[in-house]
């Protein structure tokens, strides 16, 4: 029994070497990057004057030092809190409605102790639509909405609810299917409904654990805020987008200030209150 | 789990729903948020996501975009690990031999690696690009720093909670402090620290993915490429293969995962 095991392994660490191999090949290769030129003078020269921008060297006009551009900031720091609030908020909601077919000990109904022809149905298709939204990323995502939506906070927290969702969904399903099955079925042969089952039954053993990955994912999401404002999608990454465009060195310190204090805000939060769930 | 009690948890539940709804109230609710003629482009989006155009043009260009994309992802995350196991070490304070000497270790390198991975990759790629051009080799470091920044405080947490005993058998027979990292701490945290590196490896392609935004080749910009075409159908089709990419590197890994942990 130990050598298919060990066959799979080593197999795996051979086509990691190859990918690692033939991934830098073609990188410096092909694609004929190349290091020493990277740091040609010329290129050192932009990378100074960009980073001499930045903080402020020969601008006739510096954000950070300006009120105005600070309370300007601190209102799209606001909006951007917003929208992760609303992204996370979104896909906790259909989360929850779809998570509950969606865990393999529901559909072959070993938990609820009922079994319907049309639950593998629903199984695979709500499983079909994780994927889905678990494999697009965010700013993809966001280049689609914001056809169909105003430039505005709605479509960027739209744009995250549908890459995140399909990763809560994935990630708490499988803490359904993990959980203790014996009190759950005891409230089903007892004549629980599907709602019955979901609020008494799964939602107190199940509920500080999705508190956890909620709470991880909205750190992940407010990391995220700002690439799909790139696109247009408002909050702080539309303004950075556009003091990039426009050359405006100084805002874009100004607004990565912001960003980074909204991080660590994020990051501080969610480990205390994953320590206070715990 | 459940040991904080049912009325903590009302109160937090209630507070959590109004933080929800003092987000929604930030929008002004109206048909004003769409655009004129904005869910007939809905309905052609998701018209067109049933087909998908996969004339043989569109194929090639898709598996050769698939490979830009996923040698990207390679070769950053192999220069990530690097980072991480260079930083995550020095700032699980493992090697450190005094107690004063380990806080400051820990303090320095755990703030570097905070700071990595607080900018997402595409303001990294984005500065990059800003000041060394259109190069590979702007994405591969723009994947490699936020990445190392994450697996290196994962890999730090991991290496602080490796149990004493073994360590302090190792010490009690005399071996030195890199000896101990060696034999004692990287065995015991090996396992895991594969797996989270692969369920990374995962988020790593579709990073990558994106990363063509800023005009880095890759299946993303195809994806942009196509969208401002307006041709939904190629949009669907190069969304197709980053899918079957992810799944594909999931699957790898889930499979992996279940081998190394038995």
């Amino acid at each position: 029994m130990r050598k298919p095991k060990f066959t799979f392994l080593t197999f795996s660490v051979y086509v990691f070497l190859f990918l690692i191999a033939a991934s830098w090949y073609f990188v410096v290769g092909v694609e004929k990057a190349s290091l020493i030129e990277l740091f040609s003078r010329e290129n050192l020269q932009y990378a100074g004057k960009f980073f001499k921008g930045l903080v402020g060297v020969g601008e006739e006009k510096i954000a950070f030092l300006s009120k105005d551009s600070w309370s300007e900031a601190i209102k799209l720091t606001v909006e951007t809190l917003q929208m992760s609030i609303m992204a996370i908020g979104f896909s906790t909601v259909v989360m929850f409605l779809t998570v509950l077919p969606a865990a393999r000990n529901v559909a072959d109904g070993t938990l609820t102790l009922s079994k319907k022809w049309y639950s593998f149905l629903l199984f695979g298709l709500i499983r079909i639509s994780y994927i889905f939204s678990r494999a697009i990323p965010e700013l993809v995502w966001a280049m689609i909405v914001i056809f169909i939506f105003k430039p505005g906070i709605l479509p960027g927290a739209i744009a995250l609810a549908l890459h995140n969702f399909g990763i809560l969904g994935k990630l708490c399903a499988e803490v359904i299917e993990d959980t203790d099955s014996r009190p759950i079925r005891n409230l089903a042969s007892a004549g629980a409904g599907r709602m019955q089952i979901l609020l008494y039954g799964v939602l107190p053993s199940v509920l500080p654990q999705f508190l956890t990955y909620i709470l991880y994912r909205w750190e992940v999401i407010m990391r995220t805020t700002i690439v799909v404002g790139f696109v247009g999608a408002g909050g702080l990454g539309q303004q950075f987008k556009l003091s990039m465009s426009f050359f405006h060195y100084t805002e874009i310190t100004l607004l990565l200030v912001c960003y980074i204090v909204l991080v660590l805000i994020a990051d501080f939060l969610s480990e205390r209150s994953r320590y206070f769930v715990k | 789990m459940l040991s904080f009690d049912l009325h903590k948890r009302k109160l937090l539940t209630v507070f959590l729903l109004l933080i929800f709804i003092w987000s929604l109230l930030g929008i002004h609710w109206g048909p004003e948020l769409f655009h004129t003629g904005g869910m007939a482009t809905a309905g052609q989006v998701f018209a067109a996501m049933l087909q998908p155009d996969f004339s043989a043009e569109i194929v090639a260009l898709g598996i050769e975009s698939s490979w830009i994309t996923l040698a990207y992802a390679t070769a950053g995350m192999s220069l990530a690990l690097i980072l991480a196991l260079l930083f995550g070490i020095l700032g699980s304070g493992v090697l450190a031999s005094g107690k004063r000497s380990r806080t400051f270790m820990k303090g320095t390198f755990r703030g570097i690696l905070g700071f990595m991975r607080a900018i997402h990759e595409l303001v990294w790629a984005l500065f990059f690009v800003a000041s060394f051009g259109l190069s590979p080799f702007a994405a591969v470091f723009a994947l490699a720093i936020p990445y190392g920044g994450i697996l290196g405080r994962i890999f730090a947490d991991m290496l602080n909670d490796v149990p004493d005993e073994p360590i302090e058998a190792l010490r009690a027979s005399g071996a030195s402090r890199l000896q101990c990292l060696l034999y004692g701490y990287l065995p015991a945290v090996k396992a895991s620290m594969i797996s989270y590196s692969m369920y990374r490896f995962e988020c790593a392609v579709r990073s990558s993915a994106i990363m063509s935004f800023v005009g880095l080749g890759g299946l993303g910009y195809q994806i942009q490429l196509s969208l401002n075409d307006l041709n939904y159908h190629e949009v669907w089709s190069f969304m197709y293969f980053l899918i079957v990419l992810v799944v594909l590197i999931d699957g790898w890994s889930t499979m992996l995962r279940k081998r190394i942990s038995i």
